[in-house]
Order: structure tokens, then C-alpha cells, then sequence
């Protein structure tokens, strides 16, 4: 046997081998995305009802009669505020059910409606004076009960002991139905108000303002300081100091530390001690910024040291000075690496809880932050407390939220895909 | 083993040839030593000069020094960590590692070219802008014009590039870069270029580009250049200078080093044979 | 002195070698040539200066295969210093052993038409310290060659002097045989031609002495004064 026929024996088992490692990769590659392909559509179908929500049209008379007011020419706003707004739909709906007694039957045809109702006529009041003694046809917010009624997610079939709707209620709903008087619409509630106890009212934009804030202040923190001091590890300070060899083992022992240990540091020392308010954007902002900052000094080191030792030698020998080297060569080439690690530091930020939870952000806070100093909650955090609210229509609001998460989290690396591209350079 | 070390101290401790020069040098070197991390020497008692709008070439076996001895000449070697010097090197009569001497500025005067073509990843406009930039040269945009065109005239690349002057300079061709380097170099109008083996990365079509610029170059500058061939130490230098061991062997004109060199060490390396 | 090994190329070596040995080989059949044409004037033996003839076509073609040789070197080799000196050399040397080669031929031609003529017998008595010196510089010249031996080489190329001074005691002496016996010019002229061509194959043997001196020391010492050199090296 000679040995073009030794390698042709061993040639058959050596494709199939390579074919089974070729293999090997496309299971696992389909494996992990069938996960994600589950995960997202799992998601994404419970998701799905949070986007809509069930009105009922309801006829509101605003009489004086029933806002129990005098007739005048102008109100203060300090009048319309203490009007008794709450009689207005459950004096709608008494009409439309005339002949019901029954103190609780009364009492669920009221809480057919949310109990936000009476805010959002307020509102109009407010804004519109004219509506006293005037009467009109309004939608209005159903229930969270009613709402799933209405799409469905309430099994009519089982037994009327285990429904949180009662027989009575269903048998409203669909005369409602019948009459037109309910309808589904776009949920623009969900991105245009803060965190709420009832699920048909709360919204995801006190948490994103939150996020959004927070970021800010952890990007403020973390970009300039992480690029600093990576440039002076990088470029300035010696090799084989011990001094600087501690200190890059802490940079990478930091980048490896829990982070709920960081959130510990934030409460001691930025709200024990300096006094930075709990529970604001700012707090949280800085205790992320600590946590994202030696994964862009990890992150800003590899991209300068991947910078050519040539382009440098090349602007040294024009004579320019090592600051100039830095400024006109080092950063602009290294760029796109520093975005990319800052950006992936960030979303690992924004993804972040654990540190949160100490340093108070977990509160319900059901206002819309308007600064870096007001209570606030984040994404993450926000979808922790509805994941653990007992009301069935929270289960859609997590999903919702966790979709606003992702899309938070791919506009981000959108970003850092087009920074990327703008700053990269060909060789 | 010992003894052949001692025997090499001996062969090696004085340069043969013509090391210094009659008349005034541009640069001289006397009694460099060049240590990295204080324990090992790079450099040991060189003593050279540079005859001004002459080629001085640099060769010798991988390791001998003559890169460091170069890098020496504009301070490149300050930028490593634990690269020490002793002796004197001057220019025009000045020492360069004196303390008043700023050694931005002298890289301004004596200006590198690299083994690597190492453009910018800017426009051909702003490689050869980068230098008159960085040293305030030009004062207007119509002057800085100027300067690129007339270091791009000189370095032999105007007419290939004066249409894509904006194109990026990493899409010329290694010569072309390598030319583009160099009128960069010149940009900043240094009286001395230090060429780090400019052609070892370039085919021969273009290496001869090269060198046939360098003689054009040699008239208005004074230039050093270390390079791997033989040939084209042959070729481009007027003064040639063998290194062994970080020592100086031998230096002399070219034409005497290639046809009769005076150390044996030289010899051999020229000749090709086992030292 | 010269050592063509220890190149890192071991083909280059080859080469080199394989060059100098033609060289050797040449200057042997040369030696030869010279040898035979000189025996067939001084003994008269025509047949050996036919053969001179014949080794003169070998000595051409070895010349032209080494210029060749040379040439390729050159072409791919590069020399430098003491390989360019040594290829260099070759080429000269190559160049006087064919010109010796010619004087040789020249000079058999002359003995087998003398040996016809009985009378001149007794002019070419007085070439015989000439040949002799002659000779023994064209075996040292070759000698030194093989051996680079430079000091031998300046010494052998000193015996030049005194074959131009036996050339011109010769001249004069047929000069004088010239007015005395006007019938055998035309002998007495051949007899100076010859003179005349062993004169030059001294100055040869000269020139290829030199060269050594030049592969050795890298010093060209042709047209200098010797005193001079040797006080340099």
C-alpha cells in the first residue's frame, strides 16, 4: 500500500469527522436561537393585550346638581379641584342600569370603570370650564377586571365562585357590548404616565425617564473618568511599577465584583454621607457609573493598546508631542472600540437591579421624574415590582415592559453599531 | 567560552576604516553606549560621523544595534522605558540629549522615515499637512498648499497624487506610501532624515523608487539609513558602516567597504559567510 | 589566506571552487604549451610543436567556459570585497594564461621552421636562460595562484626584470649577428620574435602575480613602484 492509498483510507472518516464538527456548531446556533426565538415570542404574546385597552362609553352630566356647585361666570381652579368628580360615571351608569338595589351589585357597577375615571374628568373640567351644566358622551377607562373580560382572558365557562368577574357583570358587559358602548382601543396610557396600583393606568414612562436619566448620569460619570484613566495606564504611566501593577489587578477585580456590593458603597457613602437623595436618578446613576467604570477602562485599554505602534512612531517622529500623539492619533483610532465597550458597559447598566434595590429605587413611585433629583424608578426595577403585583393584568405590563427594555437596549447598540461605523477607519 | 568574548572585546574595541570625518560633520557621535533596563547594552563606544548631503548606510547582522544607534539620533529611544544613553551625539556642534534642547523640536530637524509605510489613515492632503500643522510652518491655507506641493514634487509622488489629494493615504500602493512617508518627513524641513530600513517592505520595482529618491534627496539633506541589503547599502551610500554586537566595526566610504573592507568581521558579513 | 568556503550558501562555495580548480586546470595546459613550444625550439622536436597547437583549442574553449562562469557569479551572486577581487582576478588571469597560450603557439610555429634552418642553430643557444627563467615564473605564478600566496607572488613578479634584461643582452646580440650575417635574417628575425614572445609570457606571469597581491590585499599594484608597496604591507 502505498501512501496515496494510506490518506485516501483515512480520507472518508476524516470528512465525516469534519462534518459532524460542522455540525456540531449548527445545533448549538439553533438551539440558542430557538431559545430566543421562544423567549421573544413568549414575550411577546403576553405582551400583547397590555397595548390595547377596553373604553365604555359612558353619558356624563356635568350638572351643577350633581358637582354639587353654584352657578357662576368663572371658577377658581381651587373650586374644580375639590368637586365630587367620582359621582359623575357611577351616576352615568346607575342610568344606564336602572332598578339595581343591591349595595355590593351597586358597588361592582361602579368599579366597572377605573377608579382614575374621576382624575381624567377633573382634567377636562380644569381645562374647560364650560363643561358645567353641559352633558356629553365620553370613553372612559375600564376596569382592569372588565378589560380582561372583554379580551377574553377570562374563561366565562368556569364556575362564577372562582372568577373575579361575576355573573352580573358579564351580563352588563355584553348588554354594553350590545348598545356599542364598549370598545378596544391603542393603550397610550402604558407610555404616557407613571407607575400605577391599578394596572389599567399605569405606564412604563416614569421608569424610562428614570432609565434615561440614570444612564445620563452614569455615561457622565463613567466615560470621561474610564477613558482618562485608561489613556494614563495606556500611555503614560510605567510598566513594571508595582504601584501600576495594583492597580490594573483592582481595575480588573473591580469589573468582578457583585453588584449589589456596589449598591452597599452607594448607600454608605453617596447617600450616608455626601447626602445625594435616595431613590433619585442621580444616586443610581452614580452607583452604575462606579460599576460601569472599569469595564470601560478594561474595555478602552484593549482598544488604544490595538492602536498600530507605527501610527504612533510616525506622528513622535514628525515631532509631535506625546499629548498631540494621544489627541490627533491614539483616540480617534481607538475610537470605536471605546464606544463599542462604553455602550456595552451601559446596557449592562441599564439591565442592572441589584444595586438599585440598596440605595432605595425600588419604591413605587407613580410620578414621572422631571430631573436628575426627583424619586424615580428604572426599567429593570419596574418590571421587578409588576412581575410581583398580584393583578392579573400585570402579567401583560411586565411582558410590555420587558419589550421597552429590549427596544431601550437595541436602540443602544444601534448607536454603537453607527458610532462604530463612523469613526472606524480602514487600513 | 569566556575566552572567545574577551577575544571578541579585543577584535571589536576599536573602529576601523575612517569613522570621523575631515571638515565639519552634521552629526557626531563620541563614545555612545545605549543601555535598555540598565543591565543590558545595547551600544558600546561608538564613535561616528555624518558628512552633511551624504548617504551614511547602516548595516550588519539582526540585533547589532544600528537601529537603536539610529533611533538614538532624533531621541526616539526616549519614548521606551528604561533606554539610557551615555557619550555625546551633536548636531551642527549642538548635543541633542543637553537639557535645553527640546526634543519636539529636534525631531523637526531630523526627521524618520519607518520600515513599515505608516501613513495616517487621513487624506494624502493631511499626511504631509500633519507637520507644518503641528509646527505652526504654515500660516494660511494657500501656504500649506504650497509646502504639500512642494514636499510631494520632492518625494516623487505630485503627478500620482495631485488629482486625489482628499483620497485616504492607506489606498496607495506600499511605494507609493512609503513616498508618501517620506514627503511628510520632508514637509517639516528637517536637515537630516533617518531612513529605519525603508525599503524591506516594498517590492523591487518600488525599492528602486526609493532609492533613486534618496539620491535625489541627498543634495538637500542629510541622511542615515539602516537597512538588511547589502546591495542597496552598496548601491545608495556614500559612507557605509558595519555593526556587530552593538559595536561599530568598521566605517568607510562605500566603495572601499564593498571592495576591500579592512576587518574581517565586515568582511564575512559581506561576503556572506558565517562569523 | 583566502578561504572560498564557509559561505552560508554551500552552492556558492561550489562555484567558487569549481571556478579556481578551471583556473588551475588552464594554467596547467598552458604551462604545457609553454613547456612543449619551448622544448620543440631549444631540441628541435617538431611533433611536440604540433602539439602545442592542439592544446591551444582547449586552452580557448577553457577560457571562454570560465569568462562565462564568471559572468553567471556576477549575475547571481553579487560579489563583494574578497569574492568580487577573486572573480575579478579570474577573469584577468584567465585573459593572460590565453595570451600565453597565443605566445606559445607563436613560438612553436617559429621552432618547426627553424629547425629546418641548420644555421640558426646556434642563435637559439642563447634563449635558454630566458625560457628557463620564463618558465619558472609561469610555474610559480600558477604556484602562487593556488596557494595566494602574495609575499612569493611579489617576488616571482620581480624576476620580470631580469628576463627583460636577458631580452635586451639578446637584442643586442642579434643585432649584431644581423650585420654580420646578412644571409640568415629571416632566421635571426624568428629567433627575436621568439625572444620576443617569451619576453611577453614573463610579462604574463607578471600580471598574474599582481593580481594575487591584489586578491590578498585588496592593493592594485600594477604600474607602481615595488619598493613603495612592500613598505605599505
Amino acid at each position: 500500500m502505498n501512501n496515496i492509498e494510506i490518506v485516501q483510507k483515512g480520507l472518508k472518516k476524516r470528512y465525516a469527522k469534519e462534518r459532524r464538527f460542522k455540525a456540531y456548531g449548527v445545533f448549538s446556533i439553533i438551539i440558542s436561537l430557538s431559545f430566543l426565538a421562544f423567549l421573544l415570542f413568549d414575550i411577546a404574546l403576553k405582551a400583547a393585550p397590555a397595548f390595547t385597552q377596553t373604553y365604555i362609553k359612558l353619558d356624563i352630566d356635568f350638572s351643577h346638581k350633581v358637582l354639587r356647585i353654584n352657578e357662576k361666570s368663572s371658577y377658581t381652579k381651587d373650586e374644580l379641584f375639590e368637586l365630587p368628580y367620582h359621582k359623575l360615571p357611577s351616576k352615568s351608569l346607575y342610568q344606564l342600569f336602572p332598578g339595581i338595589e343591591n349595595r355590593k351589585q351597586k358597588k361592582a357597577l361602579r368599579k366597572l370603570v377605573s377608579s382614575g375615571v374621576r382624575y381624567n374628568l377633573r382634567n377636562m373640567v380644569i381645562k374647560n370650564s364650560k363643561l358645567i351644566g353641559t352633558s356629553k358622551s365620553i370613553w372612559v377607562l375600564a376596569d382592569d377586571d372588565i378589560d380582561s373580560l372583554v379580551k377574553g382572558l377570562i374563561d366565562r365557562n368556569i364556575p362564577e365562585a372562582d372568577r373575579r368577574v361575576k355573573d352580573f357583570q358579564i351580563a352588563w358587559i355584553d348588554k354594553l357590548q350590545l348598545e356599542n358602548r364598549v370598545e378596544s382601543r391603542f393603550n397610550i396610557n402604558f407610555f404616557t404616565s407613571g407607575d400605577s396600583r391599578e394596572p389599567e393606568q399605569a405606564g412604563i414612562l416614569g421608569a424610562l425617564k428614570g432609565s434615561l436619566y440614570t444612564m445620563l448620569i452614569t455615561l457622565l460619570l463613567s466615560f470621561p473618568i474610564g477613558v482618562a484613566a485608561a489613556v494614563y495606564l495606556e500611555e503614560f504611566a510605567h510598566k513594571n511599577n508595582w504601584l501600576v501593577d495594583m492597580i490594573e489587578v483592582n481595575i480588573n477585580n473591580l469589573a468582578a465584583v457583585p453588584s449589589i456590593v456596589f449598591g452597599i458603597l452607594g448607600l454608605a457613602v453617596y447617600i450616608n454621607l455626601f447626602g445625594v437623595p435616595r431613590s433619585a436618578p442621580l444616586a443610581g446613576g452614580l452607583v452604575l457609573g462606579l460599576m460601569t467604570l472599569p469595564i470601560i477602562i478594561i474595555t478602552t485599554r484593549a482598544a488604544i493598546k490595538s492602536v498600530p505602534p507605527s501610527i504612533r512612531e510616525a506622528a513622535l517622529g514628525l515631532g509631535a508631542s506625546k499629548m498631540q500623539v494621544i489627541i490627533h492619533h491614539v483616540l480617534p483610532l481607538s475610537m470605536p472600540g471605546i464606544l463599542t465597550g462604553s455602550i456595552i458597559g451601559m446596557a449592562q447598566a441599564l439591565g442592572e437591579t441589584a444595586p438599585l434595590l440598596m440605595i432605595g429605587m425600588v419604591a413605587f413611585v407613580a410620578d414621572i421624574p422631571q430631573g436628575f433629583f426627583d424619586p424615580s424608578t428604572v426599567l429593570p426595577v419596574q418590571i421587578y415590582i409588576w412581575s410581583d403585583s398580584p393583578e392579573r393584568s400585570f402579567i401583560a405590563l411586565t411582558s410590555a415592559a420587558i419589550i421597552m427594555l429590549l427596544v431601550f437596549l437595541f436602540l443602544m447598540n444601534l448607536l454603537a453599531i453607527i458610532l462604530r461605523k463612523k469613526f472606524e477607519t480602514r487600513w | 567560552m569566556n575566552n572567545n568574548k574577551v577575544e571578541l572585546d579585543q577584535q571589536l574595541s576599536e573602529t576601523v576604516g575612517k569613522p570621523l570625518i575631515n571638515g565639519t560633520p552634521k552629526i557626531t557621535c563620541r563614545d555612545v553606549n545605549v543601555f535598555y533596563n540598565q543591565d543590558s547594552q545595547a551600544i558600546f563606544d561608538v564613535n561616528v560621523d555624518l558628512a552633511k548631503n551624504q548617504i551614511l548606510a547602516m548595516i550588519g547582522p539582526s540585533g547589532c544595534g544600528k537601529s537603536t544607534l539610529l533611533r538614538c539620533l532624533n531621541r526616539m529611544n526616549d519614548t521606551i522605558d528604561g533606554c539610557s544613553i551615555t557619550g555625546k551625539i551633536s548636531l551642527d556642534g549642538e548635543d541633542i540629549y543637553s537639557n535645553d534642547i527640546d526634543p519636539v523640536l529636534l525631531r523637526a530637524k531630523v526627521g524618520m522615515v519607518f520600515q513599515k509605510p505608516n501613513p495616517f489613515p487621513k487624506s494624502i492632503y493631511d499626511n504631509v499637512a500633519y507637520g507644518p500643522r503641528l509646527h505652526g510652518i504654515a500660516t494660511n491655507n494657500s501656504e500649506l498648499d504650497d509646502v504639500v506641493e512642494e514636499s510631494l514634487i520632492k518625494a516623487g509622488l505630485w503627478k500620482e497624487t495631485k488629482d486625489r489629494l482628499n483620497k485616504p493615504g492607506t489606498g496607495l500602493s506600499g511605494g507609493q506610501q512609503q513616498r508618501l512617508c517620506i514627503a511628510r518627513t520632508i514637509a517639516v524641513r528637517p536637515d537630516v532624515i533617518l531612513m529605519d530600513e525603508p525599503t524591506s517592505a516594498l517590492d523591487p520595482i518600488a525599492t528602486a523608487t526609493i532609492e533613486e529618491l534618496m539620491h535625489e534627496l541627498k543634495s538637500s539633506y542629510t541622511i542615515a539609513v539602516v537597512t538588511h541589503s547589502m546591495q542597496q547599502a552598496a548601491r545608495i551610500s556614500d559612507r557605509c558602516s558595519y555593526f556587530h554586537l552593538g559595536r561599530l566595526v568598521e566605517v568607510n566610504d562605500t566603495n572601499i567597504v564593498f571592495t576591500n573592507p579592512e576587518h574581517e568581521l565586515t568582511e564575512n558579513y559581506i561576503t556572506g559567510r558565517f562569523g | 589566506m583566502l578561504n572560498i568556503g564557509q559561505h552560508i550558501s554551500q552552492e556558492y562555495n561550489d562555484e567558487l571552487e569549481d571556478l579556481r580548480n578551471q583556473v588551475l586546470s588552464m594554467g596547467g595546459l598552458v604551462e604545457q604549451q609553454f613547456s612543449d613550444a619551448s622544448n620543440a625550439l631549444l631540441n628541435g622536436t617538431i611533433n611536440i610543436a604540433q602539439r602545442v597547437t592542439e592544446l591551444d583549442y582547449q586552452v580557448n574553449a577553457m577560457e571562454v567556459a570560465i569568462d562565462e562562469g564568471c559572468a553567471q557569479i556576477i549575475a547571481k551572486r553579487q560579489p563583494t570585497a574578497i569574492d568580487l577581487r577573486n572573480i575579478f582576478t579570474v577573469i584577468k588571469v584567465v585573459t593572460d594564461l590565453e595570451r600565453m597560450g597565443d605566445e606559445s603557439e607563436k613560438i612553436a610555429k617559429f621552432a618547426s621552421e627553424l629547425s629546418a634552418d641548420t644555421n640558426s642553430m646556434g642563435f637559439y643557444k642563447n634563449l635558454k636562460h630566458m625560457t628557463f627563467i620564463a618558465k619558472k615564473m609561469l610555474t610559480d605564478a600558477l604556484d602562487c595562484y593556488a596557494r595566494l600566496d602574495a609575499k612569493k607572488a611579489l617576488e616571482v613578479s620581480n624576476m620580470d626584470a631580469e628576463i627583460d634584461a636577458e631580452f635586451e643582452i639578446l637584442n643586442r646580440l642579434l643585432s649584431t649577428y644581423l650585420l654580420e650575417d646578412t644571409k640568415n635574417i629571416e632566421s635571426i628575425l624568428k629567433v627575436t620574435w621568439c625572444a620576443r614572445s617569451i619576453e611577453r609570457v614573463g610579462d604574463h606571469a607578471k600580471n598574474i602575480c599582481e593580481y594575487i597581491v591584489y586578491v590578498v590585499y585588496g592593493k592594485d599594484i600594477r604600474h607602481v613602484i615595488d619598493g613603495k608597496l612592500q613598505d605599505d604591507k
